[in-house]
């Protein structure tokens, strides 16, 4: 069953150089700089001794790692002067995903990622391998694949089945939708630095204009102002798309078996195989403009393992609704449908009144008692009160089947859909203002949740909240 | 053969096993108090060394003395005599062949369940004043995010073991 010790792809070296460039080149220029004094000759010696080191170095540290696939476990040993040897058994790998950076596709290299569903420490990574050899890898260390040298895996692979793609067009709707100004703002800053450097100046563009005509600025400043809002919007527009693009181009998400698998990215290919067992909840995102014209997004929040902050993979990124029904369907769940939820607590609505409006109405009440004209404010009261009552009125929950179904959120909406035996715990909690309102919040802890968002049922009377704790656990 | 404060925490579990949130918690162990009162003291020292050392600063200054050194043995007072009790009142645990129940807090009350099946893995701890007062800690590990430790302090040692076995077992029986 032993197979030889294996070491990555040569190419890997030249790859590895290339990739550290960039970071070297600085300090290459500086010595050159530095021993330039020295005669011409001598620099480049220096230099080229210098260059032939660090080649020979990246040589032994590639010649030192091998990996080896053995009985029934993956050995990776590591390491020049301190050896380091890690044997892997395949049946606590979660995950093998490969990925293929812009530099490693020319070789026709692949990154092998092997997440054993510890955190991001214990992951480990061949960088890189060839493209065959990292999808026997895979169906190896799946435990389905043969333990043969062929690059012909895909015969023993289980069928696969689109599941979800997203056309070129649906990439470009998506990303129109994306529209960011954080962008915006980072390319403002940008060109101001630039501008610092390059001696160009808004400051300078103001008194150019104002050489002109005196009178003009009047009306040439909010044209000006205009015309700045209106590129604004458009590199909005472009980078959302540009985004989007990058990110999502060639979305294809897969049924294989017990396992989900999905390839997107313009530049970076990503490849990632998620097994349905570990899939711990459901989130169906609808945005503040897209979902009102039937847009969706499902993400599936998975037990470690991932490549996003939130521990959640997006599956179906820009959906309509029979597309996610599809997506959620080869996940094993069922559709969603809004109808048997019910709202929280009417308490809520006071509540977030109280919360979001109690501390600016008292602020303008104060600054009213000084200045009677801010007292004009207080004709914005309405707004937190809309939208508290908006927020009871969307804020839904009820436990569908054997899952637990939450919907929160005004103008954008988010649903969770929690199987219950994913849970791990409950808590009821009861702030100070929730008892006098006769409130509870029913926190709902899953695994591998992270950041924000979590499928927390807020302010229901606190015997519901009794008897919707009791039930999520039975 | 669990002791009786074992019994009185976990018998009532069975007559009310549907009815599961409503399950009566039972008190900790009354030796709790003096753990807290002596982590309240320990925390009360910075208090006060601060205050001591406002008022040689103000002696320095002839400003009036006193009132700095009054509020913070005040505030010494209140958490190492009053506080310790009351927060004692709002802790509460039950265990039932199924759920841990722990509750606590003053302000905000929380109340946690832990199914036992779901617990990874269990540890029992004891810190010098615990040990000094014949208390540990129970601290159950789940794979959740926010609750991935779930802590159940003030339990009698030979009630906190009695308990540790209890779940073990169950986590034993239990399919995954």
């Amino acid at each position: 069953m032993n197979e030889a010790p294996r070491r990555l792809h040569p190419g890997t070296i030249v790859l590895r150089i290339v990739a550290q460039g960039p970071q070297q080149i600085a300090g290459l220029v500086a010595l050159a700089a530095a021993t330039s004094r020295s005669g011409f000759w001598p620099m480049i010696g220096i230099v080229s001794v210098l260059v032939v080191g660090a080649a020979l170095v990246t040589w032994i540290r590639w010649r030192s790692f091998t990996y080896t696939i053995g009985d029934g476990e993956l050995l990776i040993a590591d390491g020049v002067l301190h050896r380091k040897r890690r044997s892997i058994p395949f049946d606590r790998i979660q995950d093998v995903s490969i990925d293929q950076k812009l530099l490693a596709r020319p070789f026709g290299l692949a990154r092998v990622r092997i997440e054993t569903g510890g955190g991001e420490a214990d992951e480990a990574k061949l960088d890189s391998v060839t493209l065959a050899e990292a999808a026997r890898l895979r169906a190896v260390l799946r435990g389905t694949g043969p333990v043969t040298t062929s690059t012909d895996v895909t015969s023993d692979e289980p069928p696969r089945e689109l599941v979800f793609a997203m056309s070129p067009k649906r990439v470009l709707t998506m990303g129109m939708f994306g529209f960011s100004l954080v962008w915006v703002g980072v390319l403002f800053a940008g060109l101001n630095q630039v501008g610092d450097v390059i001696g160009f100046n808004w400051v300078d563009v103001r008194d150019w204009a104002n050489v002109g005509r005196q009178e003009a600025i009047a009306l040439a400043t909010p044209l000006f102002a205009a015309m700045a809002a209106i590129v604004a919007l458009a590199i909005g527009a472009v980078s959302g798309v540009l985004r989007t693009l990058l990110i999502e181009h060639g979305f294809r998400l897969e049924r294989e078996g017990d396992r989900l698998r999905r390839v997107r990215g313009l530049t970076t290919r990503t490849e990632i195989v998620l097994g349905l067992r570990r899939i711990q909840l459901a989130l169906i995102e609808h945005g503040m403009v897209s979902g009102r014209l039937g847009w969706a997004g499902l993400r599936l929040q998975t037990l470690g393992g991932s490549d996003d902050v939130g521990g959640r993979q997006s599956v179906a990124p820009f959906a309509r609704e029979e597309e996610i029904t599809r997506v959620l369907a080869a996940a094993g769940y069922a559709p969603f449908d809004p109808l048997p939820l019910r709202p929280v607590a009417f308490g809520h609505v006071l509540r977030t009144a109280i919360v979001r409006g109690g501390v600016p109405l008292i602020a303008v009440i104060v600054a009213a008692f000084f200045l009677p004209l801010a007292g004009l404010a207080l004709l914005l009261v309405p707004i937190p009160v809309v939208l508290a009552v908006l927020a009871r009125r969307r804020h839904r929950y009820a436990i569908v089947g054997d899952t637990l179904q939450v919907m929160r959120g005004v103008l954008s909406k988010q649903i969770w859909i929690v199987p219950l035996a994913r849970i791990q715990a409950v808590s009821v909690r009861r702030s100070l203002l929730q008892r006098l309102l006769g409130l509870a919040t029913v926190h709902v802890d899953t695994a591998g949740a992270k950041g924000m968002g979590r499928p927390n049922v807020v302010d229901v009377a606190f015997d519901d909240a009794e008897r919707l704790a009791a039930a999520l656990l039975c | 053969m669990p002791p009786d404060s074992l019994e009185r925490a976990v018998l009532p579990a069975y007559h009310t096993a549907m009815e599961s949130m409503s399950l009566p918690l039972a008190p900790l162990d009354r030796r709790f108090v003096t753990v807290l009162r002596w982590r309240a003291a320990v925390a009360a020292l910075p208090i006060l060394a601060v205050a001591g050392a406002a008022e040689a600063v103000l002696y320095r200054q002839d400003l009036p003395n006193g009132i700095v050194a009054g509020i913070a043995v005040l505030v010494a007072l209140w958490i190492i005599a009053i506080a310790p009790s009351r927060r004692f009142a709002h802790w509460g645990f039950a265990l039932d062949e199924r759920e841990l129940h722990i509750a606590h807090g003053w302000l905000t009350r929380v109340h946690t369940i832990v199914p036992i099946g779901r617990v990874q893995h269990i540890d029992l701890t004891q810190g010098p004043i615990e040990r000094g007062c014949g208390v540990a800690t129970l601290v159950l590990h789940t794979a959740g995010t926010d609750h991935s430790l779930v802590t159940v302090p003030g339990l009698a040692r030979d009630q906190a073991e009695a308990v540790r076995d209890r779940i073990r077992s169950a986590i034993e029986a239990s399919p995954w």
